[in-house]
């Protein structure tokens, strides 16, 4: 099950990134749902799946984007052992705790980029891809992110609560 | 498993030829199984975008105008090459010499996607090495240049727009002959860097490819002038220019299959070849 799972994000989510999403963009800038799904890969099953699905992501969306063969790969490896370990200090995990986690995490890994690819621009051009990618595309990924955390986390609860109640029927 | 990260860290950044002759070996086959499910979405997005736009906003409206549109830019294209044509007529009259015109090979392909990060301007077509399409080549569409292709799998290619920061194309001026380099902007407009500060260069001349190098022929469209900025001791003037193909309403696009690679790459034993994005002039 947890195989077809992942193997239907790998074969998954970077077409519908490079496709459908320009839909749900808002000026021009769409969440990154292969960050996304590594943190909460690494949220819920810990930082060894998180990081292995995080790099797999990572190098289909290498395989489609115009940069080297290495930096979502190794980007998006890191931000899933990162959520992993990040989640074992958080006393609450509530949505408002991952929000600002992802959001930690998805300008971490802007960062990343901004240092990687916008080099030769100068500062003001630096400062310019902060405010318009690097910040939007956090907050839209916190935002979504924080979303699907707490649909699954509530799922997740109303199933243990149905198997551990005495009827079966979580009465 | 901490350790097991650092390694592979280590691995990439050490060994980078090594490291991406590796991931190319894996990442052909992986390529060619997602280009299933993102040939499935493509065509999902583009009926959909049909569905939207020709049965909701008078499909015959719509048909009518999108003919009369493609029809605009090819005219365009055509205009464009007849005054190329004439000024370089005239240059090579005035010379008593003439040279025939080298017609490029071309290679049609359907845009079906967008770059799969925030970071880069660049489309996704279905073509790729198994349709003669390499890194390096020039794209561009009846109206004028769209960029050049940086990545390729045997059924897909990665092409980065003149948009751009990471993307440099010679040009000159139609007008003027100055010749220059075009860089994309943060903006996603592009500038045309190190014209000569006597040029007579004005808001308004059009700017093409200057064909001194492989990816482009001479005299492709790429944009008008819309402003100039000529600062005190600048020993070049810069101008910014508004690109005559409207890179979010592409479709197909065709890949200039004749030109020259410029620098050796890495794509040698038929293997996924890649020039990731750097300030480079085809």
């Amino acid at each position: 099950m947890k195989l077809a799972l992942y193997a239907g994000l790998v074969l998954g989510l970077v077409p519908v990134q490079m496709t459908v999403l320009h839909y749900v963009s808002l000026g021009g800038i769409r969440p990154d749902l292969c960050l996304i799904a590594s943190c909460l890969v690494g949220f819920l099953l810990g930082e060894l799946e998180g990081m292995l699905l995080g790099l797999l992501l990572g190098f289909v969306q290498d395989l489609f984007s115009a940069g080297g063969l290495w930096l979502n790969m190794v980007t998006k490896g890191t931000i899933g052992l990162l959520a992993g370990l990040a989640v074992r200090y958080l006393a609450n995990t509530t949505p408002m705790a991952i929000l600002g986690t992802i959001l930690g995490l998805s300008c971490l890994s802007g960062t990343v980029f901004l240092l990687a690819v916008r080099t030769g621009g100068g500062l003001a051009e630096a400062m310019l891809a902060v405010r318009s990618v690097l910040i939007p595309q956090a907050a839209f990924d916190a935002v979504l992110g924080a979303g699907l955390y707490w649909l699954i986390a509530n799922r997740v609860r109303t199933a243990e609560r149905v198997e551990t109640s005495p009827s079966g029927l979580g009465l | 498993m901490l350790v097991l990260f650092a390694l592979l860290l280590s691995v990439v950044f050490l060994l980078p030829k090594q490291s991406r002759g590796l991931l190319q070996n894996i990442g052909n086959p992986l390529a060619q199984v997602i280009a299933l499910p993102l040939g499935a979405f493509a065509a999902l997005d583009r009926s959909l975008m049909e569905a939207w736009a020709g049965y909701l906003a008078l499909r015959q409206v719509h048909e009518e105008n999108r003919r009369l549109r493609r029809e605009i830019l090819s005219l365009r294209g055509q205009n464009n090459e007849l005054r190329e044509a004439a000024v370089t007529s005239q240059r090579l009259a005035a010379l008593l010499e003439f040279k025939e015109r080298v017609e490029p090979q071309i290679q049609a392909a359907q845009v079906i996607g967008r770059d799969a990060t925030n970071w880069y301007r660049s489309i996704v077509l279905n073509k790729g090495e198994q349709d003669g399409i390499g890194a390096e080549m020039g794209v561009i569409t009846p109206a004028g240049v769209v960029g050049r292709v940086v990545k390729t799998t045997p059924s897909s290619s990665v092409v980065l727009l003149i948009t751009d920061p990471n993307n440099a194309v010679a040009g000159l001026i139609q007008r003027t002959r100055d010749e220059g380099i075009i860089e994309g902007t943060a903006q996603g407009r592009a500038r045309l860097k190190y014209i000569p500060l006597l040029s007579a260069v004005r808001v308004g001349d059009t700017v093409v490819t200057s064909g001194l190098t492989g990816s482009f022929p001479r005299g492709l469209a790429i944009g008008g002038i819309t402003r100039i900025e000529k600062e005190e001791g600048d020993l070049f003037q810069t101008a910014e220019i508004v690109p005559e193909v409207d890179f979010m309403k592409l479709e197909e696009v065709l890949v200039i299959t004749s030109a020259l690679p410029l620098q050796e790459t890495d794509s040698g034993k038929g293997s996924m070849s890649a020039a990731p994005a750097k300030k480079r002039v085809p």
